[in-house]
């Protein structure tokens, strides 16, 4: 025995096991704990004095530990590196009794005079739970999108009949009357504003992304091309850069761009000499930046913190008036941080705005 | 002759009281017939005493219907040749991209998302009125005749 286990008095060997930070539990043949580091007695909850000349299965929950020795046995047969229990999930026991889900992984040291079998493990428990979280989150958006679809029906009714009332009976309601109505109208379409945002939401973080290589350039161009001709009349001058390659979802990415695009638009209304620039800029923790620049309305710096909250509007809607929900930005800020990247915001009360996005994520080289 | 029928299949009471208001407010006096449910659309399309009456000029279907949804009847509506050919506009609160293609790809002449703004719904009803009944050229009545063979089986 004492020669099996000459690699344990190893001093670099000992050392190995404690600079690693999984738990290292080391069995001998018989199944005995000869070795263990720091790492384990922390996982575990036992001092390594009371470890050492156990069986393992001291660290195996009380139900699988009738079929322990035969895994054991199983492995020393065939003693390949792998991980434990394949698909299975795994538990550890610690000293207190109570158990934590376990990943590990088994390798086999030959000493020539005996074989000595080194376990990985490492609590799994966050991992798990991250798991759960985001199960539990896309249901949470499926949830969310399915019940605001229900609600519009009942909208649509709420819309519709006090619409009816107006159209049929307004006559007859007194001006006091005619207002209730109204405001009964004008408030079902905010709310259904505010649900065919919430379905937005869900629908895009629900989305898978379909990473391709997207001219960014090109795309701000065609949108810069419909606002022009949707207003002949405006003077504008557009700067695109072209080409602008990222990888990117095509169609989220023109979501993105439509919104900043038509709010440069929008916030340069007043203006008879609009200029709109779309571009590139270093982009800080990021490979590049991608900006909208105009030279409208602007904002006050003091509030650029909530420019991405959803139904925040800088602007009240008289001044701009449009198809403003105050929810534009918001979705930007969503779909941008889907593919891994930022927003932020440059500008001054009448001295234009900057928008900037950055695309970098873990799957962008 | 008779002026052709609107077939309205619709579950919802409020969206079908909103549908005829709008029509009627777009002068359109056709005949509507409302029917709640798929089973009681296809019991109406392929009721056994209605082989010489003349089929809706237009069809307006829900695609979330009790019993049988309104794409399994527009399958069943596409595979027979007594209603091949029927004009069908989808006329439903999804926008699902696969709810569009699916319809589309099931044989929808249209798609049309009710809108929940009052003076938008009523615009949207009346513009398929006006579309379906007065511009577009229907299908020939004698058309039909080569469903007739396949009626005998």
């Amino acid at each position: 025995m004492s020669a099996s286990l000459a690699p344990l008095a190893d001093a670099s060997f000992v050392a190995l096991l404690e600079a690693v930070p999984d738990a290292m539990v080391c069995i001998a043949a018989d199944g005995r704990v000869v070795l263990v580091n720091a790492q384990a007695e922390r996982l575990f909850g036992y001092k390594r004095e009371d470890l050492i000349g156990q069986l393992v299965e001291i660290l195996v929950p009380e139900e699988s530990r009738a079929a322990h020795p035969g895994y054991r046995a199983g492995f020393l047969a065939d003693p390949r590196h792998r991980p434990m229990g394949g698909d299975m999930p795994f538990a550890g026991r610690r000293y207190d009794a109570s158990t934590f889900p376990a990943e590990i992984s088994l390798s086999a040291i030959d000493t020539g005079d005996g074989i000595i079998v080194t376990a990985a493990i490492r609590d799994i428990t966050g991992q798990l739970r991250l798991r759960e979280l985001e199960r539990s989150s896309q249901s949470l958006d499926t949830f969310i999108y399915s019940v605001s679809h229900d609600l519009r029906a009942p909208l649509r009714a709420l819309s519709g009949y006090s619409g009816a009332l107006l159209e049929e009976y307004g006559e007859r309601l007194d001006e006091d009357g005619r207002e209730y109505a109204e405001r009964i109208v004008a408030v079902s379409e905010q709310m259904a504003r505010l649900i065919d945002y919430l379905m937005q939401v869900s629908r895009i973080s629900r989305g898978e992304l379909h990473l391709q290589s997207v001219d960014l350039g090109e795309e701000a161009a065609r949108i810069t091309a419909e606002l022009q001709s949707g207003e002949p009349d405006r003077s504008a001058r557009f700067v695109i850069a072209r080409p602008v390659m990222a990888m990117a979802d095509r169609r989220l990415i023109r979501t993105i761009l439509e919104n900043l695009l038509g709010n440069a638009w929008k916030f340069t209304s007043g203006r008879d000499d609009t200029s709109i620039e779309f571009g590139t800029a270093p982009g800080g923790d990021a490979s590049v930046s991608y900006y909208v620049r105009d030279n409208g309305a602007g904002f006050d710096p003091e509030y650029a913190g909530k420019l991405f909250q959803p139904f925040q509007r800088l602007h009240p809607p008289r001044d701009f008036p449009g198809t403003g929900t105050g929810t534009g930005l918001a979705t930007v800020r969503q779909i941008v941080e889907l593919h891994g990247g930022r927003t932020w915001a440059e500008g001054a009360v009448g001295a234009g705005a900057t928008f900037y996005f950055t695309l970098d994520g873990k799957e962008s080289a | 002759m008779t002026t052709p029928t609107i077939l309205l299949v619709e579950d919802n009471p409020d969206d079908e009281a909103l549908t005829l208001r709008a029509f009627k407010k777009s002068n359109i006096r056709n005949e509507i017939i409302v029917v709640r449910d798929g089973a009681e659309a296809l019991a109406y399309l392929f009721r056994s005493d209605r082989e010489n009456a003349p089929s809706p000029a237009l069809i307006l279907l829900d695609l979330n219907l009790p019993k049988i949804g309104g794409l399994e009847v527009l399958r069943t509506m596409r595979g027979d040749e007594r209603t091949a050919l029927i004009p069908v506009v989808v006329l439903t609160s999804s926008k699902l991209e696969e709810d569009i293609l699916d319809s589309y790809r099931n044989g929808a002449n249209a798609y049309v998302r009710k809108p929940v703004k009052f003076s938008d719904f009523t615009q949207a009803v009346n513009a398929l009125g006006v579309f379906w009944l007065l511009m577009n050229e229907p299908v020939p009545s004698h058309g039909p005749e080569v469903g007739i063979e396949i009626g005998h089986s």
